[in-house]
């Protein structure tokens, strides 16, 4: 296999960074928040990994498309690097909003539209890598693997809907915090500037990631074609 | 509805921050193991096809 | 994409006049689903001590809950056999338009569907004392069991040529369907509770929409899922 390209060595280095001055803008240079005090300091990275989480699924749709259009491999790598990545970054987003509803609404959970879609979403893709498990000629798993994100990003949108019908009926328990519970409080500039870079760094960070999920995908699909060969 | 002083939720920030990092630590160690592995079965593989040819 | 042809039809109609027929000869099916959807009444009835208070909040859920479980060993079952009997191939050979044989299957599993709801719906009302036979509500049942059997019949043909077919087609359907099943919960208890019709537009709406898109997506890509 060919060592690691420099370029993929510089953006680790600049991922790094960057997420060392991310980490420092969303715990020391923010000032903190009066109503919910520190842990509203996990929201910057709560949107961050929300952010490339939800991008990658929209990609991983789209590249699923092409492939069904171009069947070049290469697609399905990229899918298949999209769907791993975001479903990681996804699983932080899930975790850090549960742990800032617990102060905040007082309850490590609500069914809110969109806590429940976050959960849904995360288990369609779960099931998105059992399918491919269980498929052996690499072929047929990427094109199932393409028409199931494609079905997964279009339904995801429509349980949002639903759920908000259902919420309409079956208010959720808030705390003392309603603004908060609504996703808004007033940022303050410095607030807004760890906002941002919180999204620049994670969007840096999912694309150096994607890129080594890349090679792996690569090196897996040359020693799977060797097994196939040997095994002749 | 406003309280006095900020309430005092640091421990859930530190919990968040170092479920995050732990999750992205265990992320890249995955991709860094599943690589050497298969870095090694290629290698295998590779030395296999050559003792075929051989023959 | 291209008008359907007179064969389009035929080719259809073919499929589910021989699983319809295939079936009435065996029953294996629909006497599983409805053996099946009756023990998951029970069950619920025990689980949730359905009296009179309760069950006006949970009827539609439990009937739901109930219909989905059924759809999908039905859906499973009939993808199977079409596998195992090498019925699939055969099928792939003929000169057909694939989308006419998604239609012949989603057609035949639909109408196996309704049969056992046709089923279930007056003993669940005779079982509980109420009225189930509304308008309303039938329509409800008739949209959300297309919206669920349009993606069901895709995802089946899908699990089936998979290793753990067996466990498979629940976990790729659920998530999918939630949509679906939800909205037609919500629009059930609103007709069964008489609830404003204003107040059930917007699931059936949802429903409206999810059932084009997911009869729209399965008759583009099912040809991707069938090809060997």
């Amino acid at each position: 296999m060919q060592t690691k390209p420099t370029a993929l060595k510089i953006l680790d280095v600049v991922s790094l960074i960057l997420l060392g001055i991310s980490t420092y803008l969303a715990l020391f240079f923010a000032p903190t928040e009066a109503v919910m005090g520190d842990v509203q300091r996990v929201f910057y990275f709560h949107i961050g990994t929300a952010w490339v989480g939800l991008l990658g699924f929209v990609i991983a749709a789209v590249a699923g498309i092409v492939y069904l259009i171009t069947k070049d491999m290469r697609w399905d790598r990229f899918e298949v690097a999209a769907v791993e990545v975001s479903t990681v970054f996804f699983f932080i987003t899930i975790v850090l909003g549960s742990i800032w509803a617990r102060p905040a609404w007082n309850t490590w959970w609500t069914w809110d539209p969109r806590l429940t879609t976050a959960a849904i979403t995360e288990l369609i893709y779960i099931a998105y890598f059992m399918l491919r498990q269980g498929i052996e000629d690499p072929e047929k798993r990427a094109r199932f693997g393409a028409v199931y994100t494609l079905l997964g990003g279009l339904s995801a949108p429509l349980t949002f809907m639903v759920i908000r019908l259902f919420r309409t009926i079956h208010p959720v328990v808030i705390g003392n915090a309603s603004a908060a519970a609504e996703g808004g409080f007033s940022m303050t500039p410095d607030m807004r500037t760890a906002f941002f870079f919180a999204l620049f760094a994670f969007t840096v960070i999912f694309v150096d990631m994607i890129w080594h999920r890349l090679r792996l995908g690569a090196l897996e699909e040359k020693v799977e074609q060797l097994k196939l060969n040997t095994s002749l | 509805m406003f309280l006095e002083t900020i309430p005092d939720t640091s421990g859930y920030m530190i919990a968040g921050y170092a479920i995050s990092f732990i999750t992205m630590g265990i992320y890249a160690a995955s991709l860094y193991i599943r690589h050497n592995n298969l870095k090694r079965d290629l290698e295998i593989l590779e030395a296999l096809e050559e003792k075929t040819k051989k023959k | 994409m291209k008008a359907p042809s007179p064969s389009f039809f035929k080719a259809m109609m073919a499929i589910v006049r021989k699983d319809l027929a295939a079936e009435f000869r065996s029953r294996e099916l629909l006497s599983a689903m409805l053996v099946f959807s009756l023990l998951v009444i029970i069950i619920f009835n025990f689980a949730l001590e359905l009296d009179v208070k309760v069950r006006e909040s949970v009827t539609a859920g439990v009937l739901w809950t109930t219909f989905a479980f059924a759809g999908t060993l039905g859906l499973n079952r009939s993808m199977a056999v079409e596998k195992d009997r090498g019925c699939m191939d055969g099928l792939l050979l003929a000169p057909v338009d694939r989308s006419a044989i998604y239609f012949g299957k989603a057609i035949s599993n639909l109408a196996f569907m309704l049969v056992v709801e046709a089923i279930v719906l007056p003993v669940y009302s005779m079982l509980y004392n109420t009225n189930l036979f509304q308008p309303g509500l039938l329509l409800v049942i008739l949209l959300g069991s297309i919206g669920y059997i349009a993606v069901g019949t895709l995802l089946a043909a899908m699990s089936v040529q998979t290793r753990t077919r067996d466990v498979m087609l629940p976990i790729l359907l659920f998530p999918i369907a939630i949509p679906v099943l939800l909205a037609a919960v919500k629009a059930s208890s609103g007709f069964l509770n008489g609830a404003e019709f204003s107040e059930i537009l917007a699931p059936l709406n949802l429903l409206v929409v999810y059932d084009l898109i997911f009869i729209a997506i399965p008759l583009m890509f099912f040809e991707y899922v069938v090809e060997e």
